[in-house]
């Protein structure tokens, strides 16, 4: 469909079917789980650094999630859960959490999992050496404490409110065999589900079933997963038969798929949220009027039916939607083109007289596409806009890294830690502040919400974040895109596939009926 | 023996200049593989860490020479994205792209030197104007648009064969011959009407020659004039071009192998660029480089034992 086609014609299919938050929704055949077999997954990239501490993609963890488990982890409604530790608790003062580490879990390796090795991996995660990805988690971390085999004690320096709701990250929380660094990369070793056999760089990853988990063998003897990054090949590869299993449908093709009945079809949401960026040192945009205009230019709705087919949902929050932390009384701004030029001339622009470059990685090819629709708005609000496209390390070095853009867009998998979402983001001294924000009403509450330990008051602190970003228009929250996989009707046990972070897959609930 | 020697002396320099530029060109790349190893996930701090730690910062002569040197001994280091050893992966990737290069190869032959000769034979005729025509437009077309047409026939279309992927002959050598198929073909287009071309006019120039006559003079069925004496004589440099054209087909199997999702050689070289996977992507374009010139050397040493008449200096 052409964009002027699509802006015509598309306000009959806005509002059609929505899904409802929270797990997915089961309509399969359940039956009693059954033992054995190989489950070849269709998986949509190519894994790269297998360690886990290392590796920066989450399509990579989403492999290693079933090889490691994690110390704690979180249930349905983001409440941290025991998982390798049996019990935790965080004393009073916010300055000393302690872990009592469950008995007899076996590494891959064999040996058996000990207060040593807890202490070893997150030493190693901390360590500036190891280049780990999450190492800031243990920033304010003093001194890690082994009483004996079975019992850690974490002393921080200072209140760190998010610290335990972090180490129920994989990337973070992982617990590796003491010493076993150096092989982590060509031999992922931990306590998961299943055991790392090989790996074909570029084809295929092979994991077998860990008999001596702790949680019992898993159903699953083995999984091959085939990386095929052509969504179209690992669609009809599992119309064929060839794979059981495949992530991230294409989004043109979800909607027919669900109607086939030779597939099971599962949806969960959200998977990942997208916004819109400004870049805030440009004096254009360091102007609330401009950005807000920009936004009043927006049909959110459109946007999602146009740009990612209608497989998600707009929001004006980026938290999950299910998390206590998630502001409901916020609301995209109406599409509102007099509005949006009224604030534009009050800012100085009028028809014609504001112009920008908006660069886009053809990484994510719907943000191109949403691109070329948010363009053919600004146009219409009398903006003049060229889209710029960038390969993936060209977006990563200019807009990231040199921060050299005037308007981009990215989308980020649900960061469902507030700490990590909001402070990252949204504060001036945030890792992940590539907009050059700085406002000084964010960084104090993004600051406060850190040492704040009673929940409902942190939760409070960031609906007012997220008021703030909206009010300022700092960014534009464009949506919240569902997560899809498609199964054959032989795969049991789909709906406890997805992690509650929606987007880890546990194929430890899977199984296969023949 | 002496000729030999020089062309090692020769194929040393070219490799070490090679080595040079690869290094160069690939250093002034924007962007560098700590930015991708982090993704979204970077901060300054972080970055400048693993920058440092991957010896990014060093000075960019200590950075070739720590490169070559372990080049030379055989150390081909780990590459800093995927953190798989640099050697082993090479030497399976180059075996996956061998077999679509030698494919291309056997079935440009196959079907070049007939479809030559029958254009010969039939000159100026609508034989040679359909072998003619099909020649030209495998040679115009460019190759990536002949893997787009036959991606839209034979697997869109009639779904014979698979678009993309690829599988290991070690393991099911049908599935590998399969998926190596269309990949191998569209290598093999242009390659096939370059000397399907060649076979034509070598062919009428010898078919004008006079010992052609004596032999139609003596009897000779045309069949056998043309197939024992004439093909005979014109296929040597055929051949010859054939083999020259090896190192060709090796350095278009970046866009083929891409195109095909065909995890080779060239399908590594992109990953690598893509990347920036310095230490990954200079040993993929060194060693491209040096299997391009190895096979013109063998194939100019081969001629010289083929054709006695060709003197080697």
């Amino acid at each position: 469909m052409k964009r002027r086609e699509f802006l015509q014609g598309t306000t009959a299919l806005a509002g059609g079917a929505l899904l409802a938050g929270g797990a997915p929704a089961p309509a399969r055949a359940q039956g009693e789980p059954k033992q054995g077999g190989t489950l070849i997954w269709g998986h949509s990239e190519t894994t790269q650094n297998l360690d886990m501490h290392q590796t920066g993609t989450a399509s990579t963890s989403r492999l290693l999630e079933n090889v490691h488990d994690s110390i704690v982890t979180i249930d349905e409604n983001f409440q941290v859960i025991p998982n390798l530790a049996e019990r935790f608790e965080m004393a009073e003062d916010g300055l000393t959490y302690t872990f009592e580490l469950r008995r007899g879990v076996k590494f891959h390796d064999g040996s058996e999992m000990t207060a040593a090795d807890v202490k070893y991996s997150f030493e190693r995660c901390k360590d500036p050496e190891t280049g780990a990805v999450n190492f800031e988690v243990f920033n304010d971390v003093e001194a890690i404490e082994t009483p004996d085999d079975h019992t850690v004690v974490i002393r921080m320096s200072r209140v760190n409110a998010p610290f335990l709701s972090r180490l129920a990250e994989n990337g973070a929380g992982v617990v590796m065999p003491e010493g076993s660094g150096d092989i982590q990369g060509t031999l992922p070793t931990g306590t998961g589900p299943f055991r790392f056999v090989r790996r074909e760089f570029g084809n295929e990853v092979e994991l077998e079933a860990f008999p001596d988990h702790w949680r019992g063998r898993p159903h699953l003897d083995r999984i091959v997963s085939r990386e095929v990054t052509e969504p179209t090949v690992r669609l009809s590869g599992l119309q064929t038969g060839e794979f059981h299993l495949i992530n991230d449908i294409p989004l043109d093709r979800v909607d027919a798929l669900k109607s086939d009945a030779s597939v099971n079809v599962l949806t969960w949401f959200p998977l990942s949220w997208a916004f819109l960026n400004f870049n805030h040192d440009r004096e254009t945009f360091q102007d609330a009027r401009v950005r807000e205009a920009l936004d009043l230019m927006i049909d959110k709705e459109v946007l999602v039916q146009g740009a990612i087919w209608g497989q998600g949902v707009t929001t004006a929050s980026p938290s999950f939607p299910a998390s206590p932390s998630h502001n409901d009384d916020i609301t995209p701004r109406a599409q509102d083109f007099e509005r949006a030029k009224a604030l534009l001339a009050e800012a100085g622009y009028g028809p014609g007289e504001l112009s920008f470059v908006f660069k886009v990685t053809t990484n994510y090819p719907w943000h191109v596409e949403a691109t070329q629709i948010l363009v053919e708005w600004f146009r219409q609000g009398g903006v003049e806009v060229s889209i710029q496209q960038l390969s993936w390390s060209d977006w990563l070095s200019q807009c990231w890294v040199d921060r050299d853009y005037d308007v981009t867009m990215m989308n980020f998998f649900t960061l469902w830690e507030p700490d990590f979402l909001y402070y990252s983001l949204w504060n001036s001294e945030g890792a992940f502040n590539y907009r050059n924000i700085s406002d000084p009403e964010i960084d104090e509450m993004t600051s406060a919400a850190r040492r704040v330990v009673d929940p409902e008051e942190r939760a409070r602190i960031y609906r007012d974040i997220q008021k703030r970003v909206q009010d300022e228009a700092h960014d534009v929250v464009l949506w919240f895109r569902n997560g899809t996989v498609g199964a054959q009707p032989s795969v049991g046990g789909l709906d406890g596939l997805v992690h509650p972070n929606g987007s880890n897959l546990r194929f430890r609930n899977v199984w296969l009926e023949s | 023996m002496r000729y030999l020697g020089k062309r090692l002396a020769l194929l040393a320099f070219t490799l070490f200049l090679i080595s040079l530029i690869t290094f160069a060109v690939t250093n002034v790349l924007p962007g560098d593989v700590a930015t991708m190893i982090m993704g979204t996930q970077s901060n300054p701090e972080a970055l400048a860490g693993l920058r440092a730690r991957l010896g990014l910062n060093d000075p960019l002569w200590l950075q070739y020479g720590r490169w070559i040197g372990g080049m030379l001994t055989g150390d081909w280091g780990v590459s800093l994205r995927f953190k798989e050893p640099i050697a082993p992966l090479i030497a399976q990737k180059i075996t996956a792209s061998g077999l679509i290069v030698a494919m291309s190869l056997t079935l440009a032959l196959a079907l070049a030197i007939p479809l030559g000769v029958w254009s010969a034979v039939n000159r100026d005729r609508w034989q040679d104007a359909t072998g003619s025509g099909l020649a030209l437009a495998g040679i115009s077309l460019p190759d990536f648009f002949w893997g787009i047409v036959l991606i839209l026939i034979f697997a869109r279309g009639l779904g014979w064969l698979p678009s993309s992927g690829y599988a290991s002959p070690a393991e099911d050598f049908g599935a590998a011959l399969r998926h190596a198929t269309l990949p191998a073909v569209a290598l093999g287009a242009s390659l096939m009407a370059h000397l399907t071309r060649m076979t034509r006019s070598t062919m009428l120039e010898v078919m004008g020659q006079d010992f052609i006559r004596v032999c139609r003079a003596k009897g000779l069925s045309e069949g056998t004039v043309i197939l024992r004496h004439a093909l005979r004589n014109s296929i040597a440099p055929v051949l010859t071009v054939a083999g020259l054209q090896l190192g060709y087909l090796f350095g278009s199997i970046i866009v083929i192998e891409t195109l095909f999702n065909f995890t080779g050689m060239g399908w590594l070289t992109y990953q690598a660029l893509l990347n920036r996977d310095m230490p990954l992507l200079q040993a993929c374009v060194f060693v491209i480089a040096a299997v391009v010139m190895l096979t013109n050397l063998v194939v100019d040493l081969l001629y010289a034992a083929l054709d006695p008449r060709m003197e080697l200096a």
